[in-house]
Formats: C-alpha cells, structure tokens, sequence
C-alpha cells in the first residue's frame, strides 16, 4: 500500500476515465456504422462508410496515442501497485455493477420498440433486421454501461 | 443510493491532519474518487476498506465511521 505514488494514481486514474470517454465514442461511432451498412448498405450513409472504413482503425489509434500521451511518460503496466489500486478500487467496481444492472434494464427494455423500429423499415431481408437488431442491442447495452459508469463515477464537491 | 444513515468524520481527521484525499488514497491505498465518494456520503465503504482508512488515519474505525444517533455519534459531532 505504501508504495504507492501519489502523482502516478492520480494520472492513472485520469487516464483511466478518459479512455473510458473515448471508448464511449469509438463504440458509439462503430455501432453506428455497423446499423447503417448492416440495414442500408447502398444508403449514403453506408456508401461514405464502406469508403471510409479504413479511417476508423485509423482514428482509434489516434485516440489511443492522444490517451496514452496523458500518461506523461509513465507506462500503464497491470502489475503496477497503481493500476492494480485503481482496478481494484471498490468504488469503480460498484459503479460498474451499477451501470452493468441498470444496462441490462435498458437493453431488455428497448427490445420492443428497437424490433418494431427496425421491422417498421420496409424492405429489409429478415437475417439483416435480425443483424440489426443485436447490433443495436450491443451498441446500446455498452453504450448505456460506459456512459452510467462514467456518470457514477463523477466527483462531487466536497 | 444509501439509506443507512452512516456518518463519517474523514473530512475532519484528514484536516486534523493536513493531508489532502489524494494523500489519503494513497496511504489506505485506494483512489481519490473513492475518499471523495466515502466523504460525500455517496459511498459506504467495505469493513476492509473502512479498517484501511482507520489505519492510514491512525484512528480506531469507530472514531470515522458510525450511525447517526448512535453511542459515538454524541462522542464525535
């Protein structure tokens, strides 16, 4: 315990929740573009997708430089007593618990409405709806997980 | 999220003390968020995280944490 270093937690922990916020994007943008080519792949949007594919891994790890060089220098190493203070922390495992429950509770709830949005679209072949559907669910299930946990985790001004 | 009104005294030890949440996390080994959550009410820690903060205060764990209205309540407020 006590060698932990103070200045390293805290930008262990900073990085920590930003690459959480950047992966609430990159799911985001991923989910995205999975629906728009899974339920229109000749659609504009699906076209400029299938054109820009190669921009995606390409953006994610330009994400993932800009996080890593929060880090000022530091390497985030699992068996670090910082990181493992930090992925052990009690508070971001019951925030976690919570976003995961409350995440369940969504996706089962949107099941309805997600199956008559997409069955409303016309036209489309029943494997792509069914595509479409769990893409959707999975896209909203992490995004709902990522976005409650980084909302728990918040800090209050004490 | 807690109903239990449990009250803890950490803001007034760590002044006691001079030291920041920061300091704290990183004596009981733990992070700032969860000092700050622990402080706020927010968060009722587990006993062994409540006996790790007792240790990095160097106070028995009654002196930090305990029920409104009770013994160590009139003791502490």
């Amino acid at each position: 315990m006590n060698e932990l270093n103070e200045n390293t937690l805290e930008v262990f922990e900073r990085f920590s929740r930003r690459s959480m916020v950047i992966l609430l994007f990159v799911v985001a943008i991923l989910g995205g573009t999975a629906l728009a080519l899974i339920l229109s792949p000749a659609g504009a949007v699906g076209r400029s997708a299938a054109r820009a594919a190669w921009l995606i891994p390409v953006a994610i790890v330009i994400a993932g430089v800009a996080t890593q060089s929060s880090l000022k220098g530091r390497r985030w190493n699992p068996a670090s007593p910082e990181v493992a203070a930090i992925m052990q922390d009690e508070w971001r495992r019951t925030n976690m618990d919570r976003a995961s429950r409350f995440a369940l509770i969504v996706v089962l709830a949107a099941q309805w409405p997600l199956g008559l949005l997409i069955g409303l679209l016309g036209g489309v072949p029943s494997v792509r709806t069914a595509m479409a559907m769990a893409a959707a669910s999975m896209t909203l299930g992490l995004m709902t997980v990522i976005a409650l946990f980084l909302f728990f985790g918040r800090e209050s001004r004490s | 999220m807690n109903d239990e009104p449990l009250r803890n005294t950490i803001k007034v030890e760590r002044a006691k003390r001079n030291l920041t949440q920061a300091e704290l996390a990183t004596k009981a080994g733990m992070t700032r968020r969860s000092v700050n959550a622990i402080e706020a009410g927010r968060m009722i820690p587990s006993v062994l995280l409540a006996l790790r903060i007792a240790r990095a205060l160097d106070v028995p764990v009654e002196t930090i944490f305990g029920l409104d209205g009770g013994p160590e309540a009139d003791r502490h407020d």
